[in-house]
């Protein structure tokens, strides 16, 4: 072999990878901060009785009382717990089954075009809308409510597998192929993880419709869980409970979609080199 | 593969009776016809593209196919490795007729095929699964072959760390793990820059020299195509014939600058010269 090789080195060393650093943690810290010093001073203002909008402490005081509280109806583990099994179950038949229609949409051609239709203009239904059907067909319960989660999400997972499978380069098929894999293992071994980025994006769409779903069929058929908290915070005009109730909805959805998704998505794009930025 | 041929299609052509000379022949291509079918909105046209390909190649030859662009290189080398039908004709590997694909001829491609959620090292190993070698054999394996490229340093490295010369050469090694009768390259160099690419010409020919592989390689380069082929077959424009044969008995390592070549690289521009003249406008231009 000759002993000449490429001048060229590897570039990996002349790129970066895009992190979440301390600046940006820092960045997130200063507009925390920022946000309750403004909803203080507007509290100081006094332009609406403290009962209508209370103070970050009031609804912290509240927050406390709620996981105090013995009354499961009021009790923030108990409801948090009973919402976050509601969208496992959900999100975990939505992902499950949108992938499974979506490879037989890849499969069977002209049924794959028409679903794609279906599923786009089903998706773009409002998910509340549901309620009333999933009440007389399903029942008031979490049959109904997990029902609405799920048909509110299965069709974005439907069509971003199919897509996401549609897409992937025919070159890795082509050359998978050309060493002798096929059926079942080429789906394992190749065309998922050709199709992954893609994926876990659309999964991450997914849970977030699921996620939109979930509130909103639980303010409206729920005994019990964080929408529940919400629509009972509301009918005893208890604002410190329903802001309490949406800073917990707000923390679920920001550590879900903006850490363990994009942590996952990022890890998956660095490993890829899809991240690199050049310097 | 298919079924058994008849005794004189097969690769033993018997002299005297009782006596066998083993010629080696690895592939024959007999009378080949090839149409595409163009799909324009409801109409549908046939496009001849090879008509009727006829040649032989030894096993352990180092054969270089070249034509003009959209001529049907391509097409040619899908159909050897049986990923494409053929209308007329047939292609014979080792005594049986190609009719499907399986991992006895591996092809190398133009593009980047390989995977990138693998390393090198997974990425070379990946067919061997399917021949049912154990994992720590299948490891071994994909490593002598790294080896053989020079990228031992990089078996754990993934794809986007690598420089488009040393993805070609990880290529090179996972279709060589493989081991197959015959290794198919569709200008595998085509996208490299000129240096990487003179210095890959001379590592496939030493790696040629040490497997002693039957390579079919085509390019739209002659330089590439006489200082790596023992044989040159030069392509006319679509329908393709094969238009002429050059053989090339030079010693190794050779390259383009080797002076007792350049009669035969002029030769054969002035012969491609004419064919591109020829070729549609619509199928001129330099592409894969
Ligand atoms: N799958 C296909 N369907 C229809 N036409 C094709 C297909 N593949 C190639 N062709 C056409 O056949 C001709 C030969 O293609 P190709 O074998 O790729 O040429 P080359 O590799 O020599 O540049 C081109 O005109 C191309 O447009
Ligand atoms: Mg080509």
């Amino acid at each position: 072999m000759q002993s000449q090789t490429e001048q060229e080195s590897a570039p990996s060393s002349s790129f970066k990878t895009k992190k979440l650093d301390f600046t940006s943690l820092l960045d997130i810290i200063i507009g925390a901060v920022i946000f309750f010093a403004g909803w203080q001073a507007v509290f100081w203002l006094h332009l609406y009785p403290s009962f209508l909008f209370p103070s970050p402490l009031m609804v912290l005081e509240r927050l406390i009382f709620l996981a105090k509280s013995p009354n499961p109806k009021f009790n923030l583990g108990a409801s948090t717990l009973i919402t976050m099994e509601r969208l496992a179950a959900g999100f975990t038949i939505s992902v499950g089954l949108g992938t499974g229609v979506g490879m037989v949409m890849v499969h069977f051609r002209r049924f794959g075009r028409t679903m794609n239709s279906f599923c786009v203009g089903l998706q773009s239904y409002p998910s509340i809308a549901w309620v009333p059907f999933a009440i007389l067909i399903v029942g008031l319960n979490n049959y109904g409510i997990v029902f609405v989660v799920v048909i509110s999400s299965v069709f974005s997972m439907m069509v971003s597998t199919y897509s996401s499978l549609r897409n992937i380069p025919p070159i890795y098929v082509k050359a998978a192929r050309n060493m002798g894999e096929g059926g079942v293992s080429l789906f394992k071994n190749v065309m998922l993880p050709a199709s992954f980025p893609s994926l876990i994006t659309g999964i991450r769409q997914t849970w977030s419709f699921a996620w939109h779903a979930l509130i909103g069929a639980e303010i409206l058929m729920a005994t019990i869980g964080l929408g529940a908290l919400l629509e009972l915070g509301a009918d005893f005009a208890e604002m410190n409970q329903i802001i309490a109730a949406m800073v917990i909805i707000f923390i679920i959805g920001f550590a879900v979609d903006r850490v363990l998704f994009s942590m996952v998505e990022d890890r998956v794009r660095t490993k890829r080199g899809l991240n690199q930025i050049p310097t | 593969m298919g079924e058994e041929l008849t005794e004189e299609r097969s690769n033993t052509i018997p002299i005297f009776p009782g006596t066998r000379l083993i010629t080696n022949r690895i592939l024959e291509l007999r009378d080949l016809r090839k149409t595409h079918v163009r799909h324009n909105g409801n109409q549908k046209d046939d496009l001849l593209v090879l008509d009727d390909i006829s040649f032989d190649v030894d096993e352990g030859e180092f054969v270089t196919i070249i034509g003009p662009s959209g001529c049907g290189k391509s097409t040619l080398l899908n159909i050897i490795a049986g990923m494409e039908s053929y209308q007329g004709g047939d292609v014979v590997v080792s005594g049986h007729r190609v009719s499907t694909l399986g991992p006895d001829i591996v092809m190398i491609f133009q593009e980047d095929s390989l995977f990138p959620w693998l390393t090198v090292l997974e990425n070379v190993a990946f067919g061997l699964r399917n021949k049912g070698m154990p994992k720590e054999e299948r490891k071994k394996t994909a490593m002598k072959y790294i080896e053989l490229v020079q990228l031992e340093q990089f078996a754990h490295s993934y794809m986007h760390q690598l420089s488009g010369g040393m993805k070609q050469r990880v290529a090179i090694a996972r279709g060589l793990a493989m081991n197959p009768r015959i290794l198919l390259m569709d200008e595998p160099f085509g996208a490299l820059d000129y240096r990487t690419r003179e210095i890959l010409q001379g590592q496939i020919q030493e790696i040629h020299e040490k497997t002693k592989k039957t390579i079919l390689f085509v390019t739209h380069d002659v330089r590439e195509a006489v200082s790596l082929g023992d044989r040159v077959i030069l392509l006319s424009h679509r329908p393709s014939k094969i238009k002429r044969e050059y053989a090339i008995d030079l010693p190794r390592p050779r390259s383009a600058e080797d002076p007792q070549l350049h009669g035969l690289i002029n030769e054969i521009q002035r012969q491609l010269k004419e064919e591109v003249k020829f070729a549609e406008p619509n199928g001129t231009g330099i592409s894969a």
